[in-house]
């Protein structure tokens, strides 16, 4: 019985470095080859001279023993007959190994049974790409190692398409990612199987027909293996078991063991180390799919298209076309994540090496106070932000651009729902947010600025390296503030922007704690929360927001009865900010002197409106008082508002959707409210299809113009109305199907009415004439469209009173019309 | 032995947990669930479309006590679980006949 010589598989590079973890596992192995050959010599071949070889495979094949791994040992049998024959020799032979202390996985297969492609069975199959003969029949032996190659060449695809499948798996019972508080050293995504499932999959890529090589590891793949070789040794010498759990305390127990000094820094070269393997499994993953289907190459090939005078699109990956301008014009970093996140295309490494050296230049050029908002917002408004945004973390350029985040780099916070690091929790909910399902989804639609919410995202935990241990629970919401303020003054975000975001970081915690703590059931607590709240788009974003970052706390935390919590609340607070839209009026002593106007307006006008837009309103209002009605005109970032003062007069609301339809325009959202003195403040925000404003700044001036002539009673608005073409009959095959509700209980001095309708230009102006003409009064509106759906709310008195029944089923009838025309 | 089951509102959880914790009833087990007792569901609308809520979101603790303490407990957590409104909630007590721990094969009281 002896051991042969030279296998014809090399022992990787990264096991022949001197280090004494990586010494300790080959000479555990030696140890076991010698007592698996003493157990052989005297149990098994003796009486079984030929027919039967002993093969170590996987880990032990290898020689990559941790101190309590499986013995992964194949027993090569010339028959099926033999193992039946011979039972007694080969279990006496087994329990020996079991009796020294080895705990042994054994598989007893034919030659034959190697060589066929096991769909069921991945891990033999694989298991055997690091055989090495120990003893026993070596003929035998010889006519497996012999095909064995060709085996591997013509089953290529299949096998690489199990051994893909098979990681994909473990990565999603670990949601994807390395950033795990406490990380499984071994199946983790960046763990010592992705290294080797690396190493697999070249192997069977450059598979010849002669023999199976072995690639060279780069340097970080074998300080990474070393690294992770010790950490799972000591784990093993921890528990006395085969325990690959990094828990918090097996990091105590081993720091204080002398294995490291700071758990924390320790930790962040775990997650430096566990970076470098996951990269290199992500990418070759991404080869395979390259590489594995036809399909995927033409979508590649058509996606090469996306190229463009900056960066060009090669195998699904986004290059630099010259990455020296990066020097003259540091904002092409952030056109490329822009483009990231326009097309969902990952930076190549290329890419990510071009940056790598220049993101001190890129710190020290946005360390000055820029105007870098409007770059990021589009980054963080495309459909693929959360990759973009990614991205730029994997990079390191989310660093260089706000070193205020630097502090959550990889920073573990410890308590019993925590699983990722804090970085790691920002980057998975901002993917939350973007990927929200059913009605959180919708209503992430329907922010104004989804920008803004994933800002605060980014940002929302910003505080938690600094201040948690000092003030307890919620400490870190003041640092994340202050972090977030800084940031965005220096990167030049509008104060209306910046307040937005403030606002959902001071209160990220609001909903959860109020879920937790207050009976929704409660119509004061409702009121509480609705008063932190203020407005219907705050409360659409603090819910998204909410959602995505209890989702982030771990994969099981967002279940069906919380998301069913958190959605009861939204409803509750959604219908208490609309109730008091009707009910709540700034009083007279809440009013500020001189602004007469606000008296008797919706306590909410205050918190949807800036000091400033305040201040333009009264001196609007003060504009009317001449000629009986002022309008002003403006255009917005990527719209166009207009706001009218005058008295009160039916049909109002009406006459201006009229107005803007006979324009042309399409409105998107509107506002109307009456103060106590019976003047009117109405607000259209309207897209101007045809861009005749942009293009014809005469238009504003005739549409003002227009408009004050319409109120006046000098134009009839169904002239202007008859000029324009008729809309055309929609063709989209997904018609959105009308309601109309009215609600007695929502106000207590008007009627609800609700309307949900296919949008069409003209409808707002259809809508509100047909509640005039069937007497209702418009008191409140607000308007708004997703999509092509468009949902109105107006309060509608009649004779300063609450519709009857009869009234409202007039009315019903006649919106219906107008929603639906035959 | 008995098995205590309380049926509360999810707010009440923390002031639950920590009563019983103040009288020494550490263990216990914590249970999202829905149901719907005397206090039926309702009708929600939503942007026109309307549904029903019929199970509504509640908080099922679960403690296992010897005889002696039945009425402490039960009576601690009613206390703390009060509102006074419907939708409190309910408590059920169950015989337990036996209580074992996995660990050490441990029986009996000396378990709790």
């Amino acid at each position: 019985m002896q051991s042969v010589g030279p296998s014809p598989y090399p022992t990787p590079p990264y096991l022949s470095a001197a280090s004494d973890a990586l010494i300790s596992l080959a000479g555990r192995a030696n140890r076991v080859d010698h007592l698996v050959e003493q157990a052989g010599g005297e149990l098994l071949f003796p009486t079984i001279p030929e027919g039967l070889a002993l093969v170590s495979v996987g880990g032990y094949g290898r020689r990559q023993l941790f101190p309590f791994s499986d013995i992964d040992l194949l027993l090569l049998c010339r028959n099926e007959e033999l193992p039946r024959d011979r039972k007694p020799e080969i279990s006496a032979f087994l329990q020996k190994l079991w009796d020294s202390g080895l705990r042994v996985s054994q598989s007893v297969r034919t030659p034959d049974e190697c060589l066929e492609v096991h769909d069921q069975n991945t891990e033999l199959n694989i298991s055997l790409l690091d055989q090495r003969f120990l003893a026993g029949d070596r003929p035998l032996y010889a006519a497996l190692s012999k095909k064995f190659p060709r085996f591997v060449q013509s089953n290529r695809d299949a096998l690489m398409r199990n051994l893909v499948r098979l990681t994909r798996e473990r990565h999603a019972k670990y949601a994807g990612t390395f950033y795990h508080l406490e990380p499984n050293v071994k199946e983790t995504p960046g763990g010592l199987r992705d290294l080797q499932f690396v190493r697999w999959m070249e192997q069977l890529r450059d598979a010849d027909t002669t023999r199976l090589t072995t690639p060279e590891a780069p340097d970080d793949l074998q300080q990474a293996f070393r690294f992770l070789a010790r950490l799972r040794s000591a784990l093993h010498a921890l528990a006395g078991r085969d325990r690959n759990l990094f828990t918090f305390d097996a990091q105590d127990a081993l720091a204080d063991n002398g294995e490291a000094k700071d758990v924390a820094a320790w930790m962040r070269e775990y997650y430096r180390h566990a970076r470098a393997v996951n990269r290199a499994a992500m990418r070759s993953l991404e080869v395979w799919d390259a590489q594995s289907s036809a399909l995927f190459a033409q979508f590649v090939g058509w996606r090469s298209r996306l190229s463009n005078s900056d960066f060009s699109v090669h195998r699904e990956r986004v290059h630099f076309r010259l990455p020296q301008q990066m020097e003259s014009a540091p904002e092409l970093v952030l056109r490329l994540f822009e483009f990231v996140a326009r097309h969902g295309i990952r930076p190549s490494s290329e890419a990510a090496n071009q940056m790598e050296p220049r993101l001190g230049r890129l710190r020290e050029y946005f360390e000055e106070p820029r105007n870098v908002w409007p770059a990021l917002n589009r980054i963080l408004s495309q459909p693929n932000a959360p990759l973009a945004v990614r991205s730029m973390h994997e990079t390191g350029v989310l660093f260089a651009l706000f070193p205020g985040l630097e502090q959550i780099e990889c920073l573990v916070v410890r308590d019993f729902y925590h699983r990722y690091t804090v970085d790691e929790h920002t980057l998975v909910a901002i993917q939350n947010a973007c990927s929200a399902p059913g009605a959180y989804g919708e209503l992430l639609r329907e922010l104004p600025q989804k920008g803004l919410l994933l800002f605060a995202l980014l940002f929302h935990d910003a505080g938690k390296a600094v201040s948690d241990a000092a003030s307890g629970y919620e400490g870190h919401v003041e640092a994340s503030l202050m972090a977030a303020d800084a940031a965005m003054r220096r990167i030049r975000m509008p104060a209306q922007d910046r307040d937005t975001v403030s606002f959902l970081i001071r209160n990220h915690l609001e909903l959860s704690s109020a879920m937790r703590s207050r009976d929704l059931a409660d119509p004061k607590a409702i009121h509480d929360v609705a008063q932190i709240v203020g407005t219907e788009d705050r409360l659409k974003a603090l819910t998204v927001l909410t959602y995505a970052d209890i989702g982030a706390v771990n994969p099981s935390v967002m279940t069906p009865w919380r998301s069913a919590q958190l959605w009861r609340l939204y409803l509750a607070v959604y219908r208490e900010l609309t109730r008091e839209l009707a009910e709540e009026r700034i009083a007279e002593s809440a009013a500020r002197p001189g602004a007469e106007l606000l008296e008797g307006l919706p306590v909410r006008y205050l918190r949807t409106h800036t000091d400033e837009e305040i201040a333009e309103h009264v001196a609007l209002e003060v504009k009317s008082q001449a000629r009986g009605v002022a309008v002003d005109i403006r255009s917005l970032e990527a719209a166009w508002q207009l706001t009218v003062i005058t008295g009160d007069r039916p049909g109002l609301f009406a006459l201006m959707a009229g107005t803007l339809a006979g324009f042309g325009m399409n409105i998107l959202r509107a506002e109307a409210f009456s103060n106590r003195r019976g003047q009117v403040l109405d607000t259209f925000v309207f897209a101007d299809p045809a861009r005749t404003l942009e293009l014809n700044p005469s238009e504003v001036d005739r549409l003002r113009a227009t408009a004050e002539r319409v109120i006046l009673g000098k134009l009839d608005v169904r002239e202007l109305l008859k000029n324009r073409p008729k809309p055309k009959p929609p063709s989209r095959k997904v018609r959105v199907p009308a309601a109309i509700r009215f609600d007695d209980e929502a106000s207590a001095t008007a009627t609800l009415v609700e309307i949900m309708a296919e949008d069409r230009p003209g409808l707002l102006y259809d809508l509100a004439s047909a509640i005039s003409s069937s007497g209702g009064n418009i008191e409140v509106v607000v308007i708004d469209t997703q999509a092509h759906r468009a949902i109105d709310v107006f309060y509608v008195t009649a004779g300063g009173k609450k519709l009857t029944v009869e009234k409202q089923a007039s009315m019903g009838e006649e919106l219906r019309k107008v929603c639906a025309p035959a | 032995m008995k098995k205590i089951e309380a049926i509360i509102q999810p707010f009440k959880l923390d002031e639950v947990k920590e009563a019983l914790q103040a009288i020494g009833v550490e263990g216990m087990t914590i249970s999202e669930v829905r149901g719907h007792g005397r206090q039926k569901g309702h009708k929600e609308v939503y942007r026109g479309q309307e549904y029903t809520v019929d199970l509504l979101p509640k908080v099922k603790v679960e403690v296992v006590v010897s005889d002696g303490r039945v009425d402490e407990v039960t009576k601690t957590i009613v206390e703390a679980a009060r509102t006074g409104k419907i939708g409190d909630g309910k408590i059920f007590v169950l015989e337990v006949l036996e209580a074992i721990r996995i660990r050490n094969d441990d029986r009996g009281e000396s378990v709790l």
